[in-house]
């Protein structure tokens, strides 16, 4: 309830007027400041009785009853009116209301009895009020409303933050601007009215960026969601969007725990078939698809544009949604130093228990009918590869600045191994961002960042199968040589697939955007940005040489080797330009608010790639360089990448009355990656909202304080290009070899049938919501559903071999395939989220979030295509995911177990309908699976990895100077296809401990584990598992030093030392590593295959302030 | 500033910006070559035709094959030559092949006709490229002869694997051109695919390709069409044809028989006197550029255990994958002292036997899955070119012989009168053998000796109208009126909706 208001004494009143002024200005903080205990008072009652007397007099008569005190304008004209009053015990209220009763005078109760007079206002005079307006820290605010309640005039703030307005001396000001508290200022009377306005906490009156532009959350017609930097630091991740997990509801993050990858983030479902499923990320306007480079400590906000009718405004950006990143500024005042460091340990947070040497040999023994030793020597392979990582983060911080500059310099290290041996993550950032007021109309700004990323990154397929497959009863290293497990069961050596390959990756990344922004009057603002991301990705891949003899093994022999070393250089370059021209028109007439936005966007990107090759360089990594290589073995790649957009966009936002609502976008894209005919694309959108709460007949109720309604409908478009590349022009595919006169001649070939007319991905969705605030904004909430169907996905279709296609490995299409648009896909779902928020004492706070979404994904049209395969596992398994109609994308497609055969007689009555023997060759303990009425083996349906509903909880609680949090997340309803389980193809392949344990032998009649077995079992229900998980993800305890305590030090303003666990604890029925982070194509996610097993980590942080 | 002035200055800045990006800003050229980019790509095309005999898809002939493991499996493994070999769950399909029990379903079946109609497309492009190329018209004819040979010997295979196919002679323009023109997916007969496209193709051949002394090496050459058409012929029955075509070659005086048979499959022989068609292989962007697999998969299979081989760099691994191995039928057809037999087979040991050892010096050790492997196939990578890939082998593959005219030269003379004597002694003298007869049968059985392995016997018993008595001798459930050809792939039926005919039996 804290108002700032203060009133600067006039320059052209007199002294007087002055004192005056001070004596209201001290009643109206009064006023302000208590209004809250008003009408608690006024115990005492009152005998009076008086004749035709002016009102002071009674007043006066009153206050000598000894209760109560008044204060009032002297000055007033009705003040002076006689009145006669006759009352006895008679509360002051209803006293003073029969003796201002044909007056236009009222009154107000304050604490300790204290009464003002005020004059009920009609027969007032129109008075020129001019003001600052100020933010927290004193600066000055432009483009600030401030109209006057219930009555037509408004303006806002000019550059400098003045306005200047005519409004009735008596009238009420009220202030608003995004991101902050609304207030409202009583004029009374005073012609000078300086207001500092106060950051504003409530969800409904955040700043939202809306792309372009920024909105109130409260005015915003489309789903949008906005978090704060200050929540997304709490978490030792390395990306924000990990941050994000459980947060926002119709955002699903699916993360890998493998340091330096960024992880897959599905908003409201996955709407298209071929990759592109990730939104757009956007920072600081720079377009982008990859922000790995952004230290999570330099952002101010990410604000999530979750339906089509606010993605629109990206046009053929944003069918996936969009992700805007805006880093943080400094601002003026003296200069500000902090320190952030998060020192932790992490390690594998589930491992699959691996049967142990005995367990093992007995299982392998049934399975191949020889028996096997199980020897002295049981090896768990997990233990060998995974170990306890270390983490460390650091990160400085300088902003401050002045009137017409403000700046920041972040630095920022993060050193991260993974928790399989060898592997780690290095990134080292460094932002400045600055900006610079150059006069009253022009501001320029730049934000720059440098991120410099090294990653050592592990061959973790084969180091996770061959972990996984693995016998325990060969040894892993021993005396620095390695155990021979190919030898024994041709599966390579786990530590020695990690160690025979150093694979490094240095990526060298500036980023930045500078802006000029004009504002020639204060209702037009122009702006010119300009935003580049230039990329260097040098990748050395060094294989060393090795034997498979006595040097390298304890036993020679098996084909794990390498008879020569090879080097492989990979240089990329990249650099990708947007350039934004804007025209923002903002107005009121009145109660109608109108802001037009107009502009162009034009990119381009441009990329190289060179790749060189040599054998036997010598293993010294300071000699790791082609040129050391054999010159004989020497060989290149290289290629090109070419593109450019060119856009027009505009956006209409218009209200009446802050309470009916209006949004149009329009935006029209063209791009070089689609042929002439098809080169634009048109993406429309509306919305409309009603804020219930301020209609009349809702002030009467005292649940809500917001009530908003609001509906949108619109289209954005799907860019595919980044996967298919100028998918329409027909190119050749070149290096393919013949030999005349016995040397090499390069030919080439037009290996690809194209489709001339591909065009966009188009995304249509409804959206409806209801949000609110309510119970003195203590609980919060949006409610919502959506609708958003995709048309003219892009697919992949097989058709006849006659017409020409073939294998092309320069490109993604997979052979005899051709893409086109042929797919439509439908996500329906509800999203809620609440939160409750409460302060118990002033010791004691807290809040309780949840969110959950429900999603309905479904191919509704294949349009002539065919159903797509996908999802391979290997073995015996080529594909194990099918999307078709009527099913979600990439759902589990495989034969069904009906159970285990118990016997040989329930063998032989298991036949079709003629009499014939169904499994002729099992045998009592293997699978029985599903035939179809024709005696085939049938393939079933079996979910797919895409959740039903998804959720997050968040529990916080500040007692004194300690807070703690934690935060939860979860899944309902996916599947997860155990991979690993499924690789699993020889006899003499490690098994699972449960397994082990609960197989099927004639004496344990097991209906779900088959007997003991080689693998290479066919697809099948038995390897679909439950997905649902629960996750606690974080949990945060904090200490910030008092203040008062920190005084005393004179150098450090602020403190907090915290501890958190990240991880700790996940609650599911899944088998495997974990249920969580299975990243994939939208048509084969959810397969574990070679998943990294999701880290846990345990860290203490400080964060300290100068 | 007025608002009149700034939505003027707004309008200009927005028509400057368009007038300069709109056109040329959206307009990018491609990156890589295209007909429209890079005009010397006629040849290129031409190359990439040449190119789809060794692969079609560099990584392997899983789903597109022209000469890789489909090819064996659908020639030598399925003819009594050979049989699937490796250990005995590796690759059903192609013991589906082995065994006639090939289903329309069958992967291998699907890659040949994948890969010779990928192929086929690639004829067709250079084919329309060259129509435009900026070369001369003498070179040009003879690129088009080059190309068309290569789509009539595909059309050969084609016709000889599945009977009547779609014929494709040009390039179809997009990926629903079937809807205007059906004859995409409809099946040609089988005199059609002979009469309207491999024989005016080769017969082009011949009319614009050089003689074998004038061609660079490698290069299809005049020679190599006469003997194809020859070979068409023969199997049409047209013996006049085949006397008069091969009699042409014979007097063109370009090939003669090597003396030693053995050295045609190393790399000493490659491209030797007797060479008449051959697949071009050697090292590419310094590494091996084989058929994919060819080699790896017919090489000798280590059983499991330690191979214990110090003569080499690698003392312990497989040698290859081990399909492919000759039948004990195929080693009872030699005659005694046929030297073609121990230049055909690799004998690996039963124990306690020692193994062969081979021309390279290395032995065959204890432990193979199989006891005979395809010699022919063999690549030394001790003694021959080797740069470290062993999927992609460098080895020639021997499609026509000389020694292979000479015997349809003979196989004519006994149809249409002639010296049949001549040339069988010719073949037979080289393998240390003397000659008494010349009949039909005596050829047939030359034939097959002389030709093992060599991608053709399966196709011969079809030809001679005794395949099923052969294959049902030899013990496989062989149909008559079946399984002289494959099904045609289910997929492809199913992409035509069902226009493409399924041939008889499947």
């Amino acid at each position: 309830m804290k108002k700032n208001v203060t009133i600067r004494s006039p320059h052209s009143y007199a002294i007087k007027k002055a004192l005056f002024v001070m004596k209201l200005s001290f009643l109206l903080v009064l006023v302000s400041a208590l209004q809250v205990s008003a009408n608690v008072s006024g115990q005492a009652t009152i005998t009076l009785k008086m004749d035709k007397v002016e009102i002071p007099k009674v007043l006066n008569a009153i206050e000598k009853q000894g209760t109560y005190r008044f204060l009032y304008n002297s000055r007033l004209k009705s003040i002076q009116q006689q009145v006669s009053i006759d009352v006895s015990n008679l509360s002051i209220a209803e006293t003073l209301t029969k003796i201002f009763a044909g007056t236009d005078l009222t009154f107000k109760m304050l604490e300790n009895n204290l009464i003002v007079i005020l004059l009920n206002g009609t027969a007032t005079q129109d008075i020129p009020v001019t003001g600052k307006i100020t933010g927290e820290n004193g600066e000055s605010l432009s483009g600030v409303s401030v109209i006057v309640k219930n009555g037509s005039g408004g303006t806002s703030t000019d550059n400098n933050g003045i306005f200047k307005l005519t409004v009735p001396e008596n009238g009420v000001l009220v202030i608003s601007y995004i991101g902050y508290q609304t207030q409202e200022v009583p004029v009374n009377s005073q012609s000078v009215i300086d207001i500092k306005m106060v950051t504003s906490n409530k969800t409904l009156d955040q700043v939202v960026v809306v792309g372009y532009g920024t909105q109130k959350k409260i005015d915003i017609t489309g789903a949008t969601a906005s978090i704060k930097g200050s929540e997304l630091v709490k978490q030792p991740v390395m990306t924000a969007t990990q941050a994000i997990q459980g947060k926002v509801p119709g955002v699903q993050i699916i993360s890998s725990g493998q340091p330096g990858v960024q992880p897959q983030v599905r908003i409201r479902g996955t709407g298209t078939m071929l990759g592109g499923a990730n939104p757009l990320y956007v920072v600081d306007g720079m377009l982008t698809n990859d922000i790995t480079n952004i230290n999570t400590a330099d952002i101010l906000s990410v604000d999530i544009l979750k339906d089509a009718s606010s993605a629109a405004i990206y046009g053929t950006r944003g069918s996936n949604g969009v992700i805007i990143i805006t880093t943080k500024q400094g601002s003026s005042g003296k200069m500000k130093i902090t320190y952030n460091l998060n020192l932790g340990i992490q390690n594998a947070a589930h491992v699959v228990e691996m049967a142990n040497n005995v367990e093992y040999a007995n299982y392998a023994s049934a399975a191949s009918g020889n028996p096997i030793l199980p020897g002295t020597i049981s090896t768990n392979w997990y233990d060998e590869i995974l170990r306890n990582a270390f983490y460390q983060d650091h990160k400085i911080s300088l902003s401050g600045g002045t009137d017409k500059t403000k700046y920041i310099v972040d630095v920022g290290y993060l050193d991260q191994d993974g928790i399989i041996l060898e592997n780690n993550f290095k990134r080292f950032t460094l932002r400045s961002n600055n900006e610079f007021k150059i006069s009253n109309q022009l501001r320029f700004g730049i934000l720059a960042s440098y991120a410099n990323g090294v990653s050592r990154n592990v061959n973790l397929g084969a180091a996770y199968n061959d972990a996984y497959r693995a016998a325990p009863i060969i040894p892993g290293i021993v005396n620095g040589k390695y155990g021979n497990t190919s030898l024994y069961q041709n599966v390579g050596n786990p530590i020695l697939d990690i160690n025979d390959n150093d694979n490094r990756t240095r990526d060298n990344r500036l980023q930045g955007t500078a802006f000029l922004e004009f504002k020639p009057i204060p209702w037009l603002t122009l702006q010119s940005r300009i935003s580049g991301d230039l990329d260097n990705n040098v990748n050395k891949a060094y294989g060393y040489a090795f034997a498979a003899d006595t040097v390298t093994f304890i036993t020679p022999g098996g084909n794990q080797s390498s008879l020569h070393s090879n080097l492989n250089v990979a240089n990329a370059n990249s650099f990708w330009w947007v350039w934004d021209n804007t025209a923002t028109v903002n107005k009121r007439f009145g109660e109608h608010n109108i802001t037009v936005l107009i502009g162009t966007t034009a990119e381009k990107y441009n990329a190289t790639d060179l790749t060189g090759y040599r054998l036997d360089v010598p293993p010294n990594p300071s000699l790791w360089h082609i040129d050391n290589g054999n010159a004989n073995s020497s060989q290149n790649g290289g290629s090109g990448t070419v593109w450019s957009r060119y856009s027009y966009l505009a956006r209409i936002n218009y209200s009446y009355a802050d309470k009916y609502l209006f949004t149009g976008n329009f935006r029209v894209d063209g791009s070089s990656n689609f042929s002439v005919n098809n080169r634009y694309a048109y993406t429309p959108s509306v919305g409309v909202g009603w804020v219930i709460s301020k209609e009349s007949f809702m002030q009467s109720q005292h649940i809500f304080d917001v009530l908003k309604l609001r509906a949108s409908y619109g289209q954005a478009a799907n860019d595919v290009t980044q996967n298919a590349t100028a998918g329409y022009t027909v190119t050749l595919t070149s290096n393919l070899p013949y030999f005349f006169g016995g040397t090499a001649t390069s030919g080439s070939a037009i290996t690809q049938i194209v489709d001339q007319n591909l065009k966009w991905e188009i995304n249509d969705e409804m959206d409806i919501a209801i949000e609110f605030s309510a119970l003195k904004s203590r609980l919060e909430g949006e409610l919502g559903v959506y609708d958003k169907k995709t048309k003219n996905s892009l697919a992949y279709v097989l058709i006849p071999s006659t017409l020409g296609s073939q294998p092309n490995p320069g490109s993604s299409i997979p052979a005899g395939y051709v893409l086109t648009n042929a797919a439509s896909f439908e996500n329906k779902g509800l999203e809620l989220a609440l939160k409750w928020h409460d302060a118990i004492n002033k010791d004691i706070s807290y809040y309780v979030g949840g969110n959950i979404t429900f999603n309905n994904n479904n191919v509704i049209g294949l349009n002539g295509g065919q159903p797509y395969i996908d999802g391979p596992v290997g073995a015996n398994q080529p594909y194990v995911t099918r999307t078709d109609n009527g099913h979600p994308i990439g759902s589990f497609y495989v034969q069904k177990v009906l159970g285990v055969f118990q016997t040989v007689d329930e063998i032989n009555s298991y036949t079709d309908k003629n009499g014939n023997i169904l499994q002729p060759g099992a045998k009592p303990g293997d699978f029985k699976y599903e035939y179809n009425s024709d005696g085939k083996l049938d393939s079933v349906y079996a979910g797919s990895y895409q959740p039903t509903a998804y959720y997050g909880i968040s529990l916080g609680m500040n007692y004194k100077n300690i807070d703690f949090s934690v935060d939860a997340y979860g899944t309902m309803g996916g599947k997860i296809y155990n991979g690993k389980k499924a690789f699993r193809q020889s006899l003499k392949d490690n098994v699972e401990k449960s397994m082990a344990y609960n197989r099927w032998t004639p004496s344990n009649h097991s209906e779900t584990e088959p007997s003991a077995n080689g693998g290479n079992l066919p697809a099948s229900t038995y390897f679909v598992e439950t997905g649902s998980y629960l996750r606690i993800n974080n949990i945060t305890v904090g200490y910030t030093l008092s203040p008062a305590l920190l005084q005393k030090t004179k150098v450090i303003s602020t403190l907090r030392i915290y501890a958190a666990a990240q991880n700790p604890v996940t609650i599911t029925k899944y088998s495997g590593f974990t249920p969580a982070d299975l990243p994939g194509s939208p048509t084969n996610t959810g397969i574990e295959l070679n998943a990294y097993p999701t880290p846990r980590t345990f860290l203490i942080g400080l964060n300290i302030g100068f | 500033m007025n608002g009149k002035k700034i939505k003027n200055l707004l309008l200009i800045a927005t028509l400057v910006i368009n007038a300069s990006c709109k056109k040329s800003f959206l307009d990018i050229s491609a990156t890589t070559p295209s007909p429209s980019n890079d005009p010397s790509v006629a040849e290129d095309l031409v190359t990439g035709v040449y190119n789809s005999l060794i692969y079609i898809d560099p990584g392997g002939g899983w789903n597109y094959d022209t000469h890789g493991i489909s090819f064996i499996a659908a020639t030598n493994i399925m003819s009594d030559d050979a049989d699937k070999g490796s250990f005995l769950d590796d690759q059903p399909g192609i013991m589906d092949l082995d065994n006639f029990t090939t289903t329309p379903a069958n992967a291998f079946v699907a890659a040949l006709w994948n890969g010779y109609y990928a192929g086929i497309s690639r004829t067709n492009n250079a084919i329309d490229a060259l129509a435009t190329a900026a070369l001369d018209s003498a070179t040009v004819k003879r690129l088009r002869g080059e190309v068309r040979f290569i789509r009539g010997y595909y059309y050969f295979n084609l016709v000889r694997f599945f009977g009547g196919v779609p014929i494709v002679t040009y390039v179809p323009n997009g990926p629903k051109a079937a809807e205007s023109d059906t004859t995409l997916i409809s099946r040609a007969s089988v005199s059609d695919v002979y009469n309207k496209v491999i024989i005016p193709d080769l017969q082009y051949a011949i009319d614009n390709l050089p003689l074998k002394s004038q061609a660079v090496v490698g290069r299809i050459t005049k020679g190599a069409a006469e003997t194809l058409l020859a070979k068409v012929n023969m199997y049409l029955g047209n013996w006049q044809n085949v006397l008069s075509l091969t009699q042409d070659v014979i007097n063109s005086g370009q090939y003669s028989l090597v003396s030693d048979y053995s050295s045609i499959w190393k790399e000493a022989g490659d491209n030797n006197s007797e060479s008449i068609f051959e697949i071009q292989t050697g090292a590419y962007n310094n590494t091996d550029g084989g058929i994919p697999l060819y080699s790896e998969c017919q090489g000798p299979r280590n059983a499991g255990g330690i191979w214990n081989n110090p003569t080499f760099p690698d003392p312990t691994g497989d040698r290859g994958w081990g399909f492919c191995t000759p039948t004990v039928d195929l080693i009872n057809a030699y005659e005694p002292n046929d030297k073609r037999k121990a230049a055909t087979i690799i004998f690996s040991p039963v124990p306690p036997q020692t193994g062969d050892t081979l021309w390279d010096g290395y032995v065959i050790p204890t432990g193979t899955q199989n006891l005979y492997y395809n010699y022919k196939a063999y690549h030394s990578e001790k003694l021959e070119s080797f740069y470290n890939n062993r999927d992609r082998e460098i080895k020639n593959v021997h499609l026509l012989r000389y020694a292979e005219l000479l015997l349809m030269n003979a196989e004519a003379a006994t149809q249409v009168g002639g010296d049949a004597m001549t040339p069988l002694a010719a073949v037979r003298s080289r393998a240390g053998l003397t000659t008494t007869s010349a009949t039909q049968a005596d050829i047939w059985k030359e034939r097959r000796v002389e030709l093992a392995m060599e991608h053709d016997r399966f196709f011969d018993l079809v030809r001679q109208g005794r395949a099923a008595q052969v294959m049902q001798a030899a013990g496989k459930n062989f149909v008559a009126g079946k399984n002289e050809l494959l099904p045609i792939p289910a997929t492809q039926i199913a992409l035509s909706g069902g226009r493409l005919s399924q041939n008889p039996g499947y």
